[in-house]
């Protein structure tokens, strides 16, 4: 929306003003429907003493004459005008937005820094125009970052920093090129008190003008090491490039790349010579002339010095190098270097580090007494050689997306300021004779100087058409054609030039200014989106609040860039730039909310109305608010659905729900009393149906019903239980906290996880209501296939993907505000994982990684480990275990199969029982079916390929050897050592967590060789009936662990006897009618490894059918 | 001006442990990449955190571009900061460039790192006779000629390639840091890396030295790490992260945690 002159007018001082309205006038002359900052431009450089045309003046560097230079920038300018749209004139043409956000800025600027300037300009225009007038000098300060004025200016050959610095710099200091290095941002001088003046580190394009980095290196090396350690070797890939780059260098250039202190240093290279020494000749003659030679030029010497450069030394390691040539090499060189201490520089190259030491290893006296000193070269070749065409880069950077009205100028005329460049000098004087030929044809004028560097082709056209004295109008639509021919004459060669001579000699880097204005806009945007994610109070997850406006940062530019090209007109590219940033400001602020609050509540979708109909304002207040409302949200949710026969509650939900439709900022405050008068209710006895304080004994029936053998800490669990419900558990203050912390300690995973889920379902209706979530899970190294694996969610990794275990529980704990939180091996927890257990404990609110707290009211935490802690003792084993709890676990969920052979001597019939269980049988059986299954399971097994290789060893190590003692578990080499110091740290934490608890739970271990028994028993019960009393069933021991293991996890009570009778029962007939034979055989059950099991049987995790 | 260089380049120290700890970050990120690595640390370290020169978090105008031709100004930005901070010694932890980074400062400075930890780091991208680096040159210039054809269709492209692993969030927030570079820095930069060439100088990295690698990682063949810790001067682990893409840190940031802190206390 552009702004009527009189309000602009407002801003400004009388000087201002009257600049103003030349340019209004201008832009009136014209017929522009807005007045922008070219008309300014225009305006100003119309006045003979304008700050800007004498700021002009002053900054110029080219070769060409002021007055030409003028001439160029004024067409420059006429040009860029002669782009805008016209209409009917206007008595005032508006002030386009471009334009007014410059005041503003200007403005901001000028109230920031009275008397300062920063180069950039990253302020917020969003400040509303107050009674500060702005000075010319800010205001045209301000003008010069619009970027189409700083286009403007660079394609007349002017850099509009330049401009701004002398603008800044009263005339007084002439000398432009002392102000350029000294007065922009200095960047490493300031700090390290280098010297300021040294090459390379001053800030804009001062250096040395060829992109040689490697050589500037080699000479400040030089130098730096003029008293010690001066003599060079150059150590990298392209050590020896970089070597003969230098050389050809000092030599060609006269030293002009040499640090000022060792100019007219000559270099002389012994490189051949040497290598034609040591590998061919032997000639100690000749190379003893040439040392004496050198003798000689270096007591003639008179400058500083000479550089000896004795080349790649890869040379001298060569296998047929004679040790005898090498060594009087040494010598030679060595004493040269003590004869002329301070006149002789070595230098060598290595392209490996190798190639030193093996030298260093035949001869360690050169190290002190060649004094060497290793120079790194990293970098084969300057980036800046293959940057010739970086200019087209623009085409798709959006400050200039909509400057050009066609793509084809969109590129060409942004590049044809670098285009000279990046020819060879063959290529450009092809390309300019054709452009003679052309024009030749075009017009009669003379091409004999149009080719002058700093002026982009087409403006030399106009001012040759001009010189003819055609008028402007001419002027334009001619250079407009030629300007096109000679664009594609000059792509023309470039292409050539580029496909023939691939080394483009590097003459000039030239960035356009107007790049680092575009810089500018950018900043802008960058600083909008940082202030954005640090106002907000979740700062710290700054990727929750900027993604959405990087997103729509590119969605945003992307359509303006598409609306550009068909209005092309520059009033809108430069204003809708300024209304970006505001727009984007505000869109981001809006994105980030809904997003925070879909990240916070999932369940949000319920509540859509309510949330919906929040004024935008509510941005204003912390996320915190919001997430606590969210939550507020969900504890309703939750419950009014658990309690939808009471109607009351639902009522008071509706009514809460229009509340916070209506008055979201109170809705914020009020909703911790309502959510309380909500929590009082859905622990009411009454509500829930399952829970009462005499419920002690049903809590324990039901948890012994499910998990039988842990009698006494079933009673424990519900004696804590009861407790706490009843208001006798840990107090918070006054109140009695709602949240109930139990430690189960010891061994039995599956039962103390049963439990855990028995108690969700008892206490919160169902099973549902359990989060579970493995703390060692990010540790070390999971089993994989294992039969426990099919009762964990196949999901489980992909929820973890890119989060931290806390902002998981977190998220979890948002969804399921009323549950269980069931937390394995709490003594593996990470230390992000520890602050936020030891805070919860301590205050009832859980924190996530950002630190937003998460309220567990109401929630059932349940922590498990295994380790024994401190006071806390197990009790003592009746007897030494044979099946470990840790073997069970790592049992394998693989395919079954049957296999019969002839009775082996050793098999007797001696047992009681005809199950025998073995571990023999797998290495003669399994193997060629794992051949055969190699294909099949190969996708599988890369998968976890390297686990695999980590357990090789260990599945077989893990056999069932019931003489010896249980071994440690292997695992511990991958996760148990994971930091031998955290491990100290975390047993001291979780000593003190499980202090907090509210109960801590000691669990017996599971008696798995009870369990063992009993199925072999049955399974004996089986075979018997299958095959008769003289046949041996031998099981091998993976499938028996696997099959107690199932047993142990399964729920329901006669899965493991049903699954006998009908699995292992109608493998064993189909076993008998296939072998049958009457020869004596044993029947072996096998388990095929890296077969998968395809089907499960019901309610058990074993196979469905037992193979062949 | 006041400008220095601790502001220019964003310097932070959190944390509160005596031992220093400096997290670099790698080509197309900035220094909010490690925030979730960071709180892991935060208790027994003090942590480094800067932006490299041409991140886009950096204001661009530093950037110059006669003086970041080389690896060896970022060294010499990284050493400078640790000189500002008066550091005396620190572990490192780099990422992909600031890997290389890293390495030649230690070469340079041995005595001021105990300890170099590098995720995805490469010597040389470019492949070699002898050595595989996982880029053909030609390979490489295609790339370029994508950059600077459409900067955003590159971005978009290419962010997802290297996280690797199916993690949105990853994704989003490398896109967003790619994004935010000036698109000719980018290129600059990328040049710059893929012109480096660090293995004749391994062997000058007395430095103890961690390679950290995931299972698989587009722009770092698994033969590099074997490479770097065969031919590096120190003493050096390889540690294999069982995840995907070049940004674990991203992707997989617990699992990285607890790797960097195990290898810390070695």
């Amino acid at each position: 929306m552009p702004t009527p002159v009189s309000l602009a007018r407002q801003c400004l001082t009388d000087e201002a003003a009257r600049a103003l309205d030349d340019a209004v006038a201008v832009a009136r002359r014209r017929s522009h429907t807005q007045t922008t900052s070219l008309h300014l431009v225009s305006a100003l450089l119309a006045l003979p003493s304008s700050i800007l045309r004498d700021a002009c003046a002053r900054a110029r560097n080219s070769p060409c004459s002021s007055r030409l230079q003028f001439r160029a920038l004024e067409l420059c300018v006429g040009v860029s005008l002669d782009r805008l749209p016209s209409s009917k004139t206007l008595d005032e043409p508006p002030i386009s937005n471009s334009l007014m956000a410059a005041i503003k800025r200007s403005q901001a600027n000028q109230r920031r820094h009275p008397d300062n300037f920063h180069l950039q300009q990253i302020h917020c225009n969003q400040q509303p125009a107050s009674v500060l007038k702005v000075e010319p000098k800010h205001f045209i300060l301000s003008i010069l970052d619009d970027p189409i004025v700083s286009r403007v200016f660079g394609d007349a050959g002017f850099r509009s920093c330049d401009i701004k610095l002398a603008i800044i710099h009263p005339p007084v200091m002439q000398a432009s090129k002392f102000s350029r290095t000294r007065c922009p941002p200095i960047f490493l001088c300031n700090l390290t008190g280098l010297d300021p003046g040294r090459p390379g580190l001053s800030f804009p394009f001062s250096g040395p003008q060829d992109g040689e980095e490697n050589c500037r290196r080699i000479g400040e090396a030089l130098v730096k090491r003029n008293g010690k350690g001066k003599n060079l070797l150059l150590l990298g890939a392209c050590a020896g490039d970089a070597l003969n780059r230098f050389i050809e260098c000092v030599n060609t250039d006269g030293g002009g790349i040499l640090p000022s202190e060792i100019a007219g240093l000559s270099v002389i290279s012994i490189e051949n010579e040497i290598i034609e020494f040591v590998s061919g000749g032997n000639d100690r003659e000749k190379m003893g002339f040439k040392f004496e030679e050198l003798r000689q030029k270096l007591e003639q010497c008179s400058g500083p010095g000479m550089v000896l450069s004795v080349g790649e030394l890869r040379a001298l390691v060569d296998e047929n190098v004679s040790s005898d040539a090498l060594s009087y090499l040494v010598s030679k060189l060595t004493g040269l270097l003590e004869g002329f201490r301070d006149k002789l520089w070595l230098m060598g190259a290595a392209a490996i580090y190798e190639t030193y030491s093996k030298i260093l290893g035949q001869f360690p006296a050169i190290e002190r007494d060649w004094d060497l000193h290793l120079l790194p070269i990293t970098s084969s070749k300057s980036p800046i050689d293959c940057f010739g065409s970086k200019s087209s880069l623009m085409g798709s950077f959006v400050p200039f997306g909509g400057f050009f009205s066609t793509p084809s100028d969109l590129k060409y005329p942004l590049r044809n300021v670098n285009q000279s460049i990046t020819r060879c000098h063959l290529c450009t004087a092809k390309y300019e004779q054709e452009v003679a030929a052309l024009l030749k044809m075009g017009s009669t004028v003379s091409v004999a100087d149009q080719y002058s560097e700093n002026l982009p082709s087409w403006l030399q056209m106009a001012q040759l058409d001009k010189g003819k004295g055609l008028d402007a109008a001419k002027t334009k639509n001619d250079g407009t054609t030629l300007n096109t021919r000679i664009l594609g004459l000059q792509k023309k060669w470039n292409d050539i030039c580029q496909r023939l001579h691939h080394a483009q000699p590097f003459s000039k880097f030239d960035i356009p200014q107007d790049r680092s204005q575009a810089s500018i806009a950018e900043g802008f945007q960058y600083v909008a989106d940082r202030k954005e994610s640090s106002s907000s109070s979740c700062s710290r997850d700054s990727s929750l609040n900027e993604n959405p406006c990087a997103n729509l940062s590119l969605g945003v530019l992307v359509d303006l860039q598409n609306v550009f090209p068909k209005k092309h007109s520059i009033p809108i590219t430069v204003a809708s730039e300024a209304e970006n940033v505001n727009y984007q400001s505000k869109l981001l602020k809006e994105a980030s909310k809904s997003q925070q609050k879909e990240k916070d509540s999932p369940w949000f979708t319920h509540f859509t109305l309510p949330h919906m109909s929040l004024p935008a304002d509510h941005t204003s207040s912390s996320s915190v608010t919001s997430v606590t409302t969210d939550l507020g949200l969900g504890i309703l949710y939750a419950s009014s659905s658990q309690e939808t026969n009471t109607p009351k509650l639902c009522d008071r939900g509706e009514h809460f729900q229009q509340f916070s439709g209506f008055n979201t900022f109170e809705f914020g405050v009020g909703e911790s009393t309502s959510r309380q008068i909500l929590q009082s209710s859905c622990s009411n006895p009454s509500s829930g149906g399952h829970f009462d304080s005499r419920d002690y004994k049903s809590i324990r029936k039901a948890l012994i019903e499910k998990v039988g053998w842990q009698e006494d800490a079933i009673c424990s669990i519900s004696q804590a239980i009861t407790r706490c419900k009843a208001g006798y558990g840990r107090r918070r203050g006054s109140t009695a906290r709602g949240d109930i912390w139990l430690s189960f300690i010891g061994p039995d995973k599956v039962g103390k996880k049963r439990i855990a889920s028995t108690l969700a379902e008892i206490i919160f209706g169902s099973q549902e209501n359990l989060v579970s979530v493995d703390l060692s899970f990010h540790g070390g190294v999971r089993p994989s296939n294992s039969v426990f694996e099919c009762q964990e969610f196949n999901d489980y990794d992909v929820k973890f993907r890119g989060k931290t275990i806390v902002d998981y529980i977190a998220m979890e704990l948002s969804k399921k505000p009323h549950s269980v939180v069931f937390l394995e091996n709490v003594e593996k927890a990470d230390c992000l994982a520890q602050t936020s257990l030891s805070q919860a404990v301590r205050t009832g609110k859980f924190p996530d990684s950002h630190g937003r707290e998460i309220s567990i009211n109401n929630m059932i935490f349940v922590t498990t480990s295994t380790i024994a802690m401190g006071n806390i003792k197990f009790q003592p084993q009746k007897e030494p275990i044979k099946l470990s709890e840790e073997n069970i676990l790592r049992a394998k969920s693989w395919q079954m199969r049957m296999l019969t052979e002839p009775v082996a001597e050793c098999a007797s019939l001696s047992s009681e029982m005809n199950v025998k269980i073995s571990r023999k049988v797998t290495s003669s059986a399994s193997f060629e079916n794992k051949r055969k299954l190699d294909g099949i399971t190969k996708s599988a097994e890369e998968e976890f390929s390297y686990e695999a290789k980590k357990r090789a060893h260990k599945v077989l190590g893990s056999s069932l050897d019931l003489n010896l003692p249980v071994e440690e578990t292997e695992d511990n080499t991958n996760s148990g050592s994971c930091d031998s110091d955290s491990i100290s740290e975390n047993s001291t934490w979780l000593e003190n967590f499980i202090e907090q608890v509210d109960e801590k739970v000691l669990f017996k271990s599971f008696d798995f060789d009870a369990l063992c028994e009993k199925i072999g028993r049955k399974i004996s019960v089986q075979v018997q009936r299958a095959f008769g009393s003289e046949i041996l069933l031998e099981i091998d021991d993976e499938v028996m662990m696997q099959i107690t293991a199932a047993s142990w996890l399964c729920t329901r009570s006669r899965a493991m006897e049903d699954w006998i009778e009908s699995v292992l029962g109608r493998g064993c007939s189909e076993a008998r009618q296939k072998y049958h034979s009457n020869a004596q055989y044993v029947v072996k059950l096998v388990s095929c490894k890296g077969l998968l099991v395809d089907e499960r049987a019901p309610g058990i995790c074993l196979p469905s059918r037992i193979n062949l | 001006m006041g400008t220095t260089l601790l502001e220019a380049l964003n310097v932070r120290v959190v944390g509160s442990g005596e031992k220093f700890l400096v997290l670099a970050h790698g080509f197309g990120t900035d220094q909010s990449t490690w925030q979730r690595i960071l709180p892991f640390f935060t208790q027994n370290y003090s942590v480094i955190l800067y932006d490299l020169v041409c991140a886009g978090s950096v204001n661009p105008d530093y950037f110059d571009f006669r003086r970041y031709t080389t690896l060896d100004a970022y060294v010499d930005d990284l050493l400078n900061i640790l000189d500002a901070l008066r550091v005396d010694r620190c572990a490192y932890v780099g990422h992909s460039v600031s890997a290389m980074i890293g390495l030649l400062a230690s070469i340079r400075r041995p005595e001021l790192f105990s300890k170099l930890i590098l995720i995805g780091a490469s010597p040389r991208f470019l492949n070699d006779k002898d050595y595989h680096g996982g880029f053909e040159r030609p390979d490489i210039e295609n790339v370029f000629a994508a950059m600077e054809a459409n900067y955003e269709a590159w971005v978009n492209g290419f962010a997802p390639l290297a996280v690797g692993a199916d993690v949105p969030a990853a994704v989003r927030e490398f896109s967003r840091t790619l994004f935010n570079m000036r698109p000719d820095i980018t290129l600059f930069v990328s040049r710059t890396v893929f012109n480096s060439d660090l293995r004749g100088i391994l062997g000058l990295v007395k430095v103890p030295c961690c390679i950290i690698q995931t299972a698989k990682d587009v722009s770092v063949p698994a033969s590099v790490a074997e490479y770097l810790k065969t031919h590096l001067g120190g003493r050096s682990t390889v540690e294999i992260l069982r995840t995907e893409g070049h940004l674990p840190h991203l992707s997989a940031p617990a699992l990285l945690a607890q790797v960097i802190r195990r290898a810390l206390s070695r």
